[in-house]
């Protein structure tokens, strides 16, 4: 494990029981991780994940919307094609690698935002109560009692469909699923001693915030963030599977398994690559967040 | 809960609306002319501004008259007697199955932890979340239909037609059940009051069975409306892949079509019953739960 992404949940984790010492915190949390088999096997395909979609494209030798008639239905470890080919002749590899950029973008991008505006409302309702909580909550209930995958087709309706209209619903949706669970978090937090000391003495609302809630809301909230993008990266793929998300040739991995469902007889691959594609990356992230919670969650530390 | 329905009613009506392209581009011959597209689009309203056609439209509800579909002309009432149906069997099977088959799944898991049969079931139910429900919709229809031939592989209304869906639509809510159910239990399960019931020489099937079970639930039943509501939500999809007849299959195809009486009133549709069913869940929460019913 490399420190780069030890570090990244780690940082932020700083509550009232950092120590003293961060660079035995690092070493602490990276031998636990490795003794964590979930937590391990859910970052190394995570970061698999991560380095196919970021470099994948550029070492691919061909273009993913290019047809070669001459060339259809290559199977997987074809010279020239280490994947094979589809239907069309188009490079499974290039599909594949550009499928898994656009699932990462839409499933880690949607999710960003999600979690920072469900967190600014979750923080704000569950620390200040009163109105702003009611009003808060009230539309966090609205939100929650749409299906995503319905507004998702009625956004597609209205936008017409397209990335945008799954990108927006999942934004939509997914915002009120952060501001639940962070207002939940908030309101046991706001009644420790050291926050009621704080309050106390004086420190003001503001830097209460910053210095004493935001930090320990992470750890919850980057466990729940693992699972969102997981849950984003299916909706999508399932909402351009039924031709409501990307449009061919826009090779996301939903319409690469659509595109080659016709095939599943005989030439498989089309379809079971990127399924299995979307498979490996949803369970690596649900195991990733089970890690975390664990690693992350101070009364298990023992 | 009125208050969600119109503001969902509007947020639908205004999304359905403000789209590029109306009824005139899909129902009229691709050739017709643009005098013969106007007069369309004035017959069905559409040049007023968008708060004046909903007023209208809700003044129509409000007569009991939600309009007729675009496309067969069929009312509300008569698409809600078919589709509904199907779509409500469907469901409830999907519903029944997941917990039916995932809480005894999770019981059994927490009560024989880290045995083989444990991790028989926690593999499973891991696999059952990672796989998107198209993608097993896929590969049952490859194995069950193309291959073996038992099943039809798409179409209605009969046993043989059902399973394929239901076990789509109940396999991620059966395994997330799976896995909530085995954790809750093991969390019970290491309380004083199980201690306490144990040495009274309860059986350990009256202990795990009965007892432990029970509080255990919790979360589960609170999370069961939710659930429905996934139910639904994925319904759009798996009813679409497998030609279900249901609801879903006909939202997502006037949609598409632009059938704007029957978009608006089935999403509407779909939204309160998940408004219901949400409510129901709070309602069986205080019944399983007798800590809640003193507040």
């Amino acid at each position: 494990m490399t420190y780069a992404e030890i570090a990244a949940p780690e940082t932020s984790e700083v509550g009232p029981q950092a120590s003293a010492k961060p660079r035995n915190r690092y070493l602490d949390f990276g031998r636990r991780l490795v003794r964590n088999p979930q937590a391990l096997i859910g970052s190394v395909i995570c970061l698999t994940y991560l380095v196919l979609g970021i470099f994948g494209p550029m070492l691919a030798s061909h273009d993913y919307e290019t047809q070669n008639l001459m060339a259809t239905y290559l199977r997987p470890l074809s010279p020239n094609h280490i994947l094979g080919t589809d239907d069309l002749g188009r490079d499974m590899y290039a599909r594949l690698v550009t499928g898994i950029r656009i699932s990462l973008l839409i499933g880690f991008g949607v999710t960003a935002i999600a979690m920072v505006v469900g967190g600014f409302f979750g923080i704000l309702a569950g620390y200040f109560r009163g109105w702003v909580d009611t009003v808060i909550s009230g539309l966090v209930e609205f939100t929650w009692s749409f299906p995503l995958i319905l507004i998702a087709v009625v956004l597609a309706g209205a936008l017409g469909p397209g990335l945008w209209a799954t990108v927006l619903a999942i934004g939509l949706i997914n915002w009120a699923g952060f501001a639940r669970v962070i207002r939940g978090e908030v309101l046991t937090l706001r009644e420790q001693e050291y926050i009621q000391a704080a309050r106390a003495i004086g420190v003001s609302d503001r830097r209460i915030l910053v210095r004493h809630v935001l930090p320990n809301i992470v750890a919850p909230t980057l466990v729940m963030a693992s699972y969102y993008v997981a849950l984003a990266i299916i909706a999508e793929a399932g909402l351009s599977f039924i031709g409501m998300g990307a449009q061919p040739p826009l090779p996301s991995l939903g319409v690469m398994v659509a595109g080659g469902r016709n095939f599943l007889l005989f030439d498989h691959w089309i379809s079971t690559i990127p399924g299995v594609a979307i498979v490996l990356i949803v369970l690596g992230l649900n195991f990733l967040g089970d890690g975390l919670r664990d690693l992350l969650d101070p009364r298990l530390r023992r | 809960m009125a208050v969600i329905l119109v503001l969902a009613s509007i947020a639908v009506f205004y999304a359905l609306r403000i789209a590029p392209g109306d009824p005139s581009g899909t129902q009229l011959n691709a050739a017709a002319r643009e005098e013969v597209r106007a007069a369309y689009r004035e017959r069905l309203g559409l040049n007023e501004p968008i708060w004046k056609q909903y007023f209208v439209y809700v003044g129509n509800v409000l007569h009991g008259d939600f309009g007729t579909s675009l496309i067969t002309g069929a009312t509300m009432t008569d698409l809600l007697k078919v589709y509904g149906k199907n779509s409500l069997i469907l469901g409830v099977t999907a519903f029944l199955l997941t917990h039916l088959l995932g809480i005894p799944l999770g019981i059994i898991a927490a009560a024989r932890r880290n045995s083989i049969v444990d991790g028989v079931i926690s593999t499973f139910s891991v696999l059952g979340m990672g796989i998107p429900n198209f993608w097993l919709a896929l590969l049952l229809i490859l194995v069950f239909s193309s291959k073996l031939h038992w099943l039809p592989s798409s179409g209605c209304c009969g046993v043989n037609y059902l399973v394929m869906p239901a076990v789509v639509l109940a396999a991620e809510g059966t395994a997330v059940t799976v896995r909530m159910m085995r954790s809750s239990m093991l969390e019970q399960l290491g309380q004083d009051f199980v201690r306490t019931h144990r040495s009274k020489g309860l059986s350990e099937w009256t202990v795990i069975g009965r007892r432990v079970s029970r509080t255990a639930l919790i979360p589960i039943v609170s999370l069961a409306g939710l659930r429905m509501g996934w139910i639904i939500g994925y319904a759009l999809i798996v009813e679409t892949i497998f030609r279900w007849p249901g609801v879903g299959y006909l939202l997502v195809d006037s949609v598409i079509r632009r059938d704007y009486p029957v978009a608006q009133f089935f999403s509407i549709v779909l939204v309160l019953v998940v408004v219901v069913s949400n409510l129901l869940a709070d309602l069986a929460y205080g019944i399983v739960d007798p800590r809640i019913r003193r507040h």
